[in-house]
């Protein structure tokens, strides 16, 4: 009997180990929870170390500081959660807006050819132009800043999704219930949001989550080279491209701990998103 | 974007002259009659000084008709003999004979006379407003004639290089011909400047046949230095304290200062270009005052600049016109509350002081650019909220700047060898006008004194009007009287100088840290 409930239990834990889904699930909950608590200690963290303190500058990593401080004493680690949060809620803001377009520009492309004409056209003009070229003259032109850096980000991140979600669309469009919908007289706007968009939706998540390293890292990347964010906001970018003025006087932790931090936080979306697409992408989400 | 693939481009080049000549050069470098340096400040406007080139340090390309000795007294440099009318209207200058610019031809009265016309008409920072005519006695010898008295018209004099008129075109700038002791080789904008003796300077012949200067960001300069191939390098106190192999660190006092700038009237609308004017926190000399004794100067010497710095209380510390009962005692955080307090700035439950309803904060911009002005900032921010003042800094391009420094605390920077920098930031009649008393500072008194030294017909009457407008017992234009601007420090002009180049003795650096140091680059030699 013994025996018999160890095999079983053994036969289920060889099964728990190889389930994908499973795996998937605790892998995304884990990368939550790891966003999360970036987010909220980035939120809450006591800014006492934000103050300039010459008796600590230039500090390498130690117990106290454990990132380091800065040329003006600041703690590095404190510094870097509050760029980290910065760049959460600027990549939220940029992937929520390059999702809505994307999303228009998908069920626009619906409705009849020359749209989807014009939206085809659309999407290869942007994706034509490098990301960071197109990046840093919309930011440009937008005067830099907070504004300048979401609308660039927002506005060259959506190509890439809405070819997808287009793909989507062309699919869906040719089954036979929408037709059968059409002839009964309904609206393209109604077949729009009642047959098409719940289908989209699986991408549409799946997309927005993998839309945020994007977002995160082309931020950082147009700050550091000045053409985003303002050298007072506390944004990873800033910090990077200070860092590079102290980097041959032999300050490494400047650079080291903030861009890995930025990486962890990339690697961790990119690793929800990939699960998040096992999970509830219907097609690839079965495949496994 | 630009920049950074030219330091890429620069560096690169770099990389491989020094792979290809390092041996030679190493070996022959002391005994080398070539010089190359790093010290930056690329001018954008070209060599031309009817525009403005020359005026911190000397112009290299051409030569003064007077200049400044080491106590920085004027002394005669293309002039032989100068003279000013009792009535201190007409100046007469006679010039030495046989003087030939670089390309042979002779240097004579219409020359000056000539130069002065066009910066005159330049409208540049060149300001000749005051000049009426130029007259030609003969063909060495000049009379001006002002329209005012004006004692400090002997500094255009001293800085103002004369140019060929058979040369001058609209190009010159690119390609200057002068009567200095070198001449232009070849100029690649954003990358080097190569200068050759001038076979028919008048001085002394310099010892170095050839100059390069190259146009490097700090990082790549000072890699550069550490490969060996640079032997001048400017660096900021961030790389001072960076160890060169067979470099010494040349530390040169400066006049080079940074203050806090203050709006000094009531919010009172826009100027005509729409940039918004004054502060109602800031106009409040309580405030200016309280901050001035409140900031400890000589932390933020240790801790912003290394160390590499004095304390600056006035615009022109130490310099001939200086007064020194300006002085005071600083980082005096209680006395500094106590005057809040007693001019109605109370402390609210955030810690911010507040007086009929209005919060003591405001905003501190500086160019982003500037890592030294950045660190200064947010240093005098830090060091303001103890007081209850809230400063929010801002690091913001020059264009978005001249926008906001009528109405906004500026990290600002001047120094300069003339008095009338003193008029210029301090004048009524100078309000607003490019960065020209940006904070719309206003005295009657000061400007009476202006008035006394301007029209002075000594230096030495017009020295003493100069001190008085900065404190004369009752006010003026310095902490003592109405404290328009925090200054802070003076930045020591840094530069790493290969181990047996004698850089003579420098006067004390002006504003820009790069080419005053060439001041007195014909007197350069290499050490045995």
């Amino acid at each position: 009997m013994a025996k018999h409930i160890r095999l079983k239990y053994k036969l289920s834990q060889r099964f728990e180990g190889r389930n994908p889904r499973k795996h998937a699930l605790i892998v995304s909950i884990a990368a939550i929870v790891c966003l999360f608590t970036l987010v909220i200690v980035g939120a809450f963290v006591n800014v006492e170390g934000l103050d300039v303190n010459f008796m600590a500058k230039n500090n390498p990593p130690s117990f106290t500081h454990i990132f380091g401080t800065d040329w003006l004493g600041r703690d590095m680690l404190i510094r870097t959660l509050k760029g980290l949060n910065l760049s959460f809620w600027i990549g939220v803001l940029a992937a929520t807006l390059s999702v809505i377009i994307a999303v228009s520009f998908s069920i626009l492309s619906s409705v009849n050819k020359t749209l989807d004409a014009v939206v085809t056209w659309l999407i290869d003009l942007f994706m034509g132009i490098p990301h960071i070229i197109t990046l840093i003259l919309i930011s440009f032109a937008l005067g830099g800043g907070l504004k300048g850096v979401v609308i660039g980000v927002a506005l060259t991140h959506w190509p890439m999704l809405t070819r997808l979600l287009r793909a989507e669309v062309m699919q869906i469009k040719s089954m036979e219930y929408i037709g059968v919908s059409q002839n009964m007289g309904k609206s393209w706007w109604w077949i729009g949001t009642h047959h098409i968009l719940p289908h989209l939706l699986p991408q549409l998540i799946v997309g927005f989550i993998l839309l945020f390293p994007h977002a995160i890292l082309h931020e950082a990347a147009i700050t550091f080279l000045g053409f985003g964010l303002s050298s007072e906001q506390p944004a990873i970018g800033i910090i990077l491209s200070e860092a590079m003025r102290y980097l041959s006087s032999g300050m490494w932790w400047l650079a080291f701990f903030p861009g890995f931090s930025l990486l962890i936080m990339v690697f961790l979306f990119d690793v929800l998103g990939r699960n998040l697409r096992k999970l509830i992408d219907p097609l690839n989400g079965q495949k496994l | 974007m630009k920049i950074h693939f030219k330091n890429i481009l620069i560096a690169f080049t770099i990389g491989l002259l020094s792979t290809s000549c390092a041996q030679d050069k190493k070996t022959h470098k002391s005994k080398s009659d070539e010089l190359v340096l790093a010290i930056g400040g690329e001018p954008d406007n070209g060599f031309d000084p009817t525009t403005g080139w020359g005026q911190y340090g000397s112009p290299l390309f051409q030569s003064t008709l007077l200049k400044y000795d080491k106590d920085l007294k004027i002394d005669k440099d293309l002039a032989t003999n100068y003279s000013l009318s009792d009535n201190g209207l007409e100046w007469e200058i006679e010039i030495r004979d046989s003087i030939k610019f670089s390309d042979g031809k002779p240097l004579t009265a219409n020359d000056v006379i000539f130069t002065f016309r066009t910066a005159k008409e330049s409208n540049s920072v060149v300001d000749l407003t005051n000049l009426k005519k130029i007259e030609k006695i003969n063909n060495h010898k000049i009379k001006f004639y002002l329209k005012k008295r004006n004692s400090t018209f002997v500094y255009y004099l001293a800085t103002l290089g004369i140019v060929p008129r058979h040369a001058y075109n609209s190009d010159y700038n690119e390609n200057p011909i002068g009567s200095g002791p070198y001449q232009m080789v070849e100029w690649n904008k954003g990358q080097q400047l190569i200068v050759k003796r001038n076979p028919y300077y008048y001085g002394d012949k310099s010892y170095f046949k050839k100059l390069s200067f190259l146009f490097l960001s700090e990082d790549a300069a000072i890699a550069a230095a550490k490969s060996g191939d640079v032997d001048v390098v400017s660096v900021s106190s961030t790389f001072a304290n960076n160890k060169v192999d067979g470099m010494k660190l040349v530390n040169i006092e400066s006049v080079d200062n940074r203050g806090v700038v203050l709006p000094y009237v009531k919010n009172e609308g826009e100027n005509i270009e729409g940039a918004p004017i004054g502060n109602d926190v800031t106009s409040d000399i309580a405030i200016r005052k309280a901050m001035n004794i409140a900031v400890d100067r000589k932390k933020l010497v240790e801790g912003v600049l290394n160390g590499y710095g004095t304390p600056a209380y006035t615009i022109a510390d130490h310099l001939p016109w200086w007064n020194p009962d300006t002085h005071f005692k600083d980082g005096r955080l209680n006395e500094a509350k106590s005057i809040l307090n007693e001019a109605g700035w109370i402390e609210n439950k955030n810690g911010i002081r507040e007086k009929n309803g209005l919060k003591a904060k405001f905003d501190l911009y500086y160019p982003s650019n500037d890592q030294t002005r950045q660190s200064l900032s947010i240093a005098f921010a830090d060091m303001m909220q103890a007081l209850g003042i809230e400063i929010k800094t801002k690091g913001k391009s020059w264009n978005v700047l001249d926008q906001a420094l009528h109405a906004n605390a500026i990290m600002f920077g001047l120094g300069s060898y003339t008095p009338l920098e003193l008029y210029n930031a301090f004048s009524t009649n100078t309000q607003g006008q490019g960065l020209k008393n940006i904070n719309y500072y206003a005295n009657p008194t000061v400007d009476a004194y202006f008035k006394k030294a301007l029209e002075a017909s000594s230096q030495e009457e017009a020295m003493e009007y100069w001190k008085k407008a900065q404190w004369d017992g009752k006010t003026g234009f310095t902490y003592k009287g109405d404290a328009p601007i925090v200054w802070l420090v003076n930045i020591d002009h840094l530069y790493f100088v290969a181990n047996k180049l004698n850089i003579g003795k420098q006067k004390i650096h002006p504003h820009g840290h790069g080419w005053p140091i060439t001041d007195q680059i014909e007197t350069w030699h290499w050490e045995d």
